[in-house]
């Protein structure tokens, strides 16, 4: 008896991918995220991930995932749906923008500009997946006491949430002043980390290797393999919207 | 594609990273803009080792502006990939690919930067359990606890000073002699007390000099502790302090699962079955064809996530069958072919079902299991053998007793040499019966006279009754009907049947993989030992696929040739006498002995029983401790029961001087003298071992990642953070104990900071385990140089000064160090784990079945001989084992309990990220139940048993918290089943009131949400103060606690 072992991780097969599409040029890259919910364990790794990736405040979720139990006893299944951003191929929070604070990119991302956003959340009732948030500014270090001396108190405490993450690839300062507090924020594939070779961090935290992602017009990438499954589908497809987020039921 | 082509793995793998531009390179176009974004650089961080549970992942900390920004998972390490990334990927590659953690090794950081963090010593202001401090410096904590006096104006302490006496290794030993020979009837104790006049002073009762030292009054007992800071424990408490009381927590966690599998491996030297690990096996999860997770559930605990998560998922999603054996529909059982909703008492009537079936239907691996010796399994390619052929004698009711020996059928023992070549022992072979019908006789460890024998047999041999080890488990399992037994178990047959099936359909790539859900039960070691005899039908120990154990590299030099033993100490004294706990030793040989029942039980097979140490001080028996240091641990919360000690703790007469080491004020401090802060696991170091499932050899550590965040104080003239080290290297000055300061470890080898042992760790590590030294890590380039610099730039020199470093390690094996403090480690390539379908770090000896060591031994309630093999026994019992009557007087709900992934039990209650999925938890009532009592979701509940039939904490000086939480109603628990996940319904630990120098600290009500019903769990009858227990494996019992509801 041999037997095999694994060959390769699938996100070690994902960075060799992502190094494939940056290497094209960027405009032939469209960025495609596809879940497989039989693989979700239910970790919410990916939601707190994203958090600290993006230095969340409280209240505002890139990528909740979602709960569910099914069926009676004995036969009872358990449901869990992680739900980023779709990335719309037909975005309706773009459109009701006032100021054009948020757009499609060249590949296919729905990003903000937090410089011109105005914080009407137009967005926010446009969009029918609820994907974004406003960021009312807070700590989750609000609150807490101050003791300097007695304890570590709020202020030494505060160190990982007081600067706004480089989200964009761009200096944001300190929360409080200026964006991206006061505005609409959603999640954005981190391009941050994709322009440095890193995949998005909801993808390198899934634990249960649920979470997929790559350039959909590389035919030999594992999205596009995925996408082909007779068990893909997208949230709401009768909308019209056209996510670039698939599932796999 | 073919993921599991092994041919490929591993030229693959190479391609994958090693060829043409690395991954770094081709990241990073010249064109890039210039991004503030930092996280993918290596110099901006240090790989580590996770502790926000105890699955120790390999982490990589980034920092930023001298702050920790993001915690991400180290891909070289094999906890997070499956497989890692091979070691010899450059630093800048391994820092741009982040690896999986669970959320709360993301949630990592809010642990470190938690506003309730201590950062002074405390010393209590008021009455224990107050919760008010004051803050004082390091210097004068250390001087109070060693030198006593009435330090609370409460009447005079001893200090540790008046406690550890006696500080002559050789007087103690002279006593320690003395006093077994007493204990043996050797010596009268008269003669004892006139031979050791001079020296009785040292002894806590010179009537029972067996006892120990007044040393032995002092009492180190911790929760969390790994590699380094054990050997630091271990070298305080015993070495220098000659205290035999130094205990862990592992009863609280999975007693009974470790001291089966001890029993298990005992092996047979020199006439005796002993020699056992403590340890445990699982499954080798990412390679087998099925798996049956029994009272286990590893997509949120049981060093599930991400080491085997992620491996199960995968194999899911590859078609592999798991099935789920747990009253409740975790996440696992909602993955699983199958979910049996077993009853909790039902999980030993379960295996006694999969072993009727498998006998039965004969698909057990009779070849395997044919093999008497050592001998016989060479011969067949097994690294294991079994005795389930070997004979054991039965009583004249039938009962099976001990193994047949030679000398019970007149054979002459044999005269053999010791393996010290000292003394002689007795060889009396053991018997089995050979295909002919003929008994041979044998030896379990001859490696040249291949023995089989029929592996189902009962008979007569010289008028002697005997049964093969098999046959009694056989017959155990035939005194129901399998039916029967799935009733029992509350399950359906058909099912079981099915699974039963499907583990016999994949040779030795199945397995059972058992955890708490098995082990946590007053039959806690017959229901391990039964799950694990179902592996052992197959033969699956050893396996690709079957049952692994962890291997790992030796950090603390004990090995031939390495470069520092720290081991070594000038004067090391020999821990000895009766532990508090009463642990490895027998009440029948004590001079305590008066007849049975003993006052308290006594665990001639178990240690580290947690549930023990203060209720034993309470009843202070066999004496009483003087001094308690508790180190990152809860008892109160954590046990069953809690409450229970936490009147034992309130007071101060029972444990004079209660110590502990915390980094804030948890529900078990507030009863402290003095809570002496500690750094997380993020500023300090630790060599974290390995976990059963982890087939490839490693050696991993954490170290210093963050600036340390609590007071600098000064030891031996060195400074320091206030962290457990300093605590007990500040304690070793002020009492000048020998094996610390200068020459602790040998002429020149001093201990005065904790560099001076971790440092040397991480050489041993660097170096290997091979005294020729070719298992030495090749150096670090230059780079590799200026990255592990400019990393620890924000280090202060108090943790982290590179001179100082590579002097402790000399210029040779420095840059080695640095390659292995670089990567976190050193992890073995997962595909040379593995060799022609077996795992290459291998077990390799017997695996006993049935134990001799039980039936000898007495039980120290009953005074009946243990059952010597896995049989089936009800519960719940209470120690004197008879049924609690709790049903009858309407407590008709069973209370268990489980882990959400988003919390560690007693200490992620700081972590705000971890709330947003899970605010808070519940209590958990079937859907039936639920309809019969009128409850639902959200409707507040009152817990209550028998031994709490209020249903409250009561917290003394803090008054009475009732034990109330709202009804959550599920499909996916079994009926007359009560849940509740553990970590919530805080009252200390920030989520109540406190004080310091007279100062109110804010509590926040975030840390306080939901419900901790371990007060509901049921004290046992006996004991009165000490939950329910498993006498043989000490587990404490968290699945069998009796309850009502009532509406709040």
């Amino acid at each position: 008896m041999s037997g095999s072992l694994p060959m390769e991780d699938p996100l070690v097969r994902m960075y060799r991918e992502l190094k494939r599409a940056l290497a094209k040029d960027q405009s032939q890259v469209k960025w495609a995220m596809v879940i497989d919910q039989a693989k979700c364990i239910g970790c919410h790794a990916c939601a707190v991930a994203c958090a600290s990736e993006n230095r969340l405040g409280p209240g505002v979720v890139y990528r909740p995932v979602m709960e569910e139990e099914t069926g009676t006893y004995p036969n009872v299944g358990r449901r869990f749906l992680p739900r980023p951003c779709m990335q719309c191929e037909n975005p309706p929070c773009v459109s009701v923008c006032p100021v054009t604070a948020t757009w499609k990119n060249a590949q296919g991302v729905t990003v903000i500009d937090y410089t011109r956003c105005i914080g009407c959340r137009y967005c926010l009732a446009a969009c029918p997946y609820g994907a974004r948030c406003s960021d009312f500014g807070g700590f989750y270090t609000s609150r807490t006491p101050q003791e300097p001396g007695l304890i570590q108190g709020r202020y030494a405490a505060r160190a990982y949430e007081q600067q706004n993450a480089p989200e964009y690839a761009k200096s944001w300062g300190q929360r409080g002043k200026g964006s991206p507090v006061g505005n609409a924020r959603k999640c954005h594939f981190c391009l941050h980390r994709l322009e440095v070779g890193q995949l998005p961090s909801c993808v390198t935290s899934c634990v249960g290797r649920a979470t997929y992602f790559g350039d959909r017009t590389d035919p030999g990438s594992l999205v596009s393999e995925l996408m082909g499954s007779p068990r893909a589908h997208t949230l709401k497809a009768e909308l019209g919207t056209r996510p670039n987020v698939h599932y796999l039921a | 594609m073919d993921r599991r082509d092994f041919l490929k793995s591993s030229a693959l793998l190479g391609c994958a990273l090693a060829a043409g531009e690395g991954l770094a390179q081709a990241a990073a176009p010249g064109d890039a803009p210039q991004s503030p974004y930092q996280g993918y650089k290596p110099e901006g961080m240090i790989f580590s080792a996770c502790q926000q549970c105890n699955t120790q992942c390999g982490i990589k900390v980034k920092i930023e502006n001298g702050n920790v920004v993001k915690i991400d998972g180290n891909p070289l390490s094999p906890w997070t990939l499956t497989p890692q990334i091979p070691y010899k990927t450059s630093m800048a590659e391994a820092a741009l690919m982040d690896a999986p953690l669970c959320p709360k090794g993301y949630a990592g950081i809010q642990t470190l930067y938690d506003p309730y963090r201590i950062v002074k010593v405390l010393k209590r202001a008021g009455k224990r359990g107050e919760n008010k401090w004051k803050a004082i410096p390091f210097e004068q904590a250390v001087a109070e606890v060693v030198e006593g006096g009435d330090l609370f104006g409460e009447g005079k302490v001893d200090g540790l000073k008046d406690i550890l006496t006696c500080r002559d290794p050789k007087i103690s030993d002279a006593l320690k002699k003395d006093a077994t020979e007493v204990a043996n009837k050797k010596m009268t104790l008269a003669d004892f007390k006139a031979k050791h006049a001079e020296n009785l002073k040292y002894l806590i009762d010179p009537d029972h000099p067996d006892f120990g030292v007044k040393n032995n009054q002092f009492c180190l007992n911790w929760g969390r502790l790994k590699g380094g800071r054990s050997e630091f424990v271990r070298r305080f408490t015993e070495f220098s302090g000659g205290s035999y009381n130094y205990h862990g927590h592992t009863t609280v966690c999975q007693g009974s699962l470790y001291f089966s599998c001890k029993a298990m491996s005992d092996q047979f030297e020199e006439g005796k079955f002993t020699g056992g690990s403590k340890f445990y096996w699982q499954a080798d999860t990412g390679n087998a064809e099925f798996i049956f997770f029994v009272g286990a559930n590893p997509f949120e605990a049981n060093y599930g996530p991400p080491l085997r998560a992620s491996k199960i998922s995968q194999l899911t999603a590859d078609g592999v069958k798991i099935a789920v054996a747990d009253p409740r529909c975790s996440k696992t059982a909602a993955r699983a072919w199958k979910w049996l909703p077993v009853r909790p008492e039902g999980i030993g009537a379960l295996s006694q079902a999969m072993i009727r079936w498998i006998i039965e239907n004969k698909r057990f691996d009779a070849r395997y299991l044919a093999n008497a010796n050592q001998a016989a399994a060479k011969a067949d390619k097994e690294p294991t053998w079994t005795q389930a052929c070997w004979l054991v004698k039965l009583s004249p009711e039938g009962k099976p007793t001990v193994f047949l020996r030679g000398s019970d059928l007149g054979m002459e023992a044999q005269k053999r040499t010791t393996k010290d070549g000292k003394s002689e022992w007795s060889f009396d072979p053991f018997i089995a019966i050979s295909d002919k019908g003929e008994p041979v006789l044998f030896d379990p460890n001859d490696d040249k006279a291949v023995v089989e024998g029929q592996v189902l047999y009962s008979g007569d041999l010289g008028g002697i009754p005997v049964k093969t080890a098999l046959q009694v488990y056989a017959d155990e399992a035939n005194s129901k009907s399998f039916d029967e037994w799935c009733k029992l178990a509350g399950v359906d047959s058909a099912d079981v049947a099915e699974i039963a099936r499907e583990f016999t359909s994949h040779g030795k790539r199945a397995v059972c993989d058992l955890h708490r859900g098995v082990s946590q039960h007053t039959s806690g070691f017959q229901n391990v030992v039964s799950w694990m005899l179902v592996n052992v039908l197959i033969g699956n120990h050893d396996y690709m696929g079957g049952l692994s154990k962890a291997t790992t590299f030796t950090h603390d030099g004990s090995r031939e040739g390495q470069p520092f033993n720290l081991t070594k100490h000038p004067a090391k004294m020999p821990g000895w006498g009766i532990s508090i706990i009463r642990h490895g030793t027998s009440y029948g040989k004590s001079s305590l002995f008066t007849g049975y029942p003993a006052k308290r039980v006594w665990y001639p097979f178990a240690s580290d029983v947690y549930q023990e140490v203060i209720p034993s001080a309470g009843d202070m028996y066999p004496y009483q401790l003087k001094c308690l240091l508790l180190y990152m641990g809860t008892p109160v919360y954590s046990l069953p029961a809690g409450h229970a000690l936490a009147a034992i703790l309130a007071d101060p007469k029972k444990i004079p001087l209660f110590i502990t080491s915390d980094i804030t004020v948890g529900e078990t401090s507030i009863y402290a003298d003095y809570v002496f802060p500690d750094l997380t696991y993020l500023e300090r170091w630790e060599f974290v071992g390995s976990h059963p499932s982890m087939a490839p050899k490693v050696g991993a550590f954490r170290q210093p990642a963050a600036k340390p965040m609590t007071e600098t104080c000064t030891v031996y003239g060195q400074q320091m953070p206030i962290n457990f080290e300093a605590l007990l290297l500040g304690l070793a000055e002020k009492l000048k104990l020998s094996g610390f300061g200068d020459d602790a470890f040998g002429k020149g080898l001093h201990l005065k900071h904790q560099d001076d042992m971790y440092i040397r760790m991480v050489a041993n590590l660097a170096f290997g385990d091979k005294a020729d030294g070719t298992e030495k890590l090749p150096p670090a380039s230059k780079e590799d140089m200026e990255v592990f610099l400019k990393a620890r730039a924000h280090l202060p020199p108090t943790v982290f000064d590179a001179k100082r470093w590579e002097a402790l390690v000399g210029p040779e094996l420095w840059p080695s160090v640095v390659t292995i403090l670089n990567k976190g480690g050193r992890f073995q390539e997962y595909a040379q784990a593995y060799k022609d379908g077996q795992l290459a770090n291998k077990y390799g000896k017997m695996v006993g079945i049935y134990f001799d060591n039980l039936f000898k031994a007495k039980d120290s309630i009953t005074g009946k001989p243990y059952l010597p093999f896995a049989g089936f026994v009800p519960g719940p019992l209470d120690v004197a084992g008879k049924p609690l009557p709790d049903a009858k007087d309407g407590y008709d709900l069973t209370l268990i309990t489980y882990k959400a992934i988003t919390q560690t039990k007693s200490r992620t209650a700081g972590n705000y990220w971890l709330q947003a999925p899970y605010p808070e938890n519940f209590v958990e009532v079937s859907a039936a139940d639920a309809a019969r009592m009128g409850l639902k979701d959200g409707d507040p509940v009152r817990v209550l048993s028998a031994s709490n039939p209020e249903g409250v904490w009561d917290l003394g000086p803090l008054g009475k918290k009732p034990v109330v939480g709202k009804v959550k109603v599920l499909e996916g628990l079994r009926p007359g089943v009560v849940s509740f996940s553990l970590g919530h319904g805080h009252w200390a630990y920030g989520a109540g009131a406190w004080e310091i120098d007279g100062k109110k600290i804010t509590p926040d009500a975030r840390r306080g949400t939901g419900i901790h019903a371990n007060a509901a769990m049921r004290l046992d009858p006996v004991l009165k103060n000490t939950g329910l227990v498993d006498k043989i494996g000490a587990s404490a019992v968290f699945y069998q606690s009796p309850v009502k509801l009532v509406k709040a």
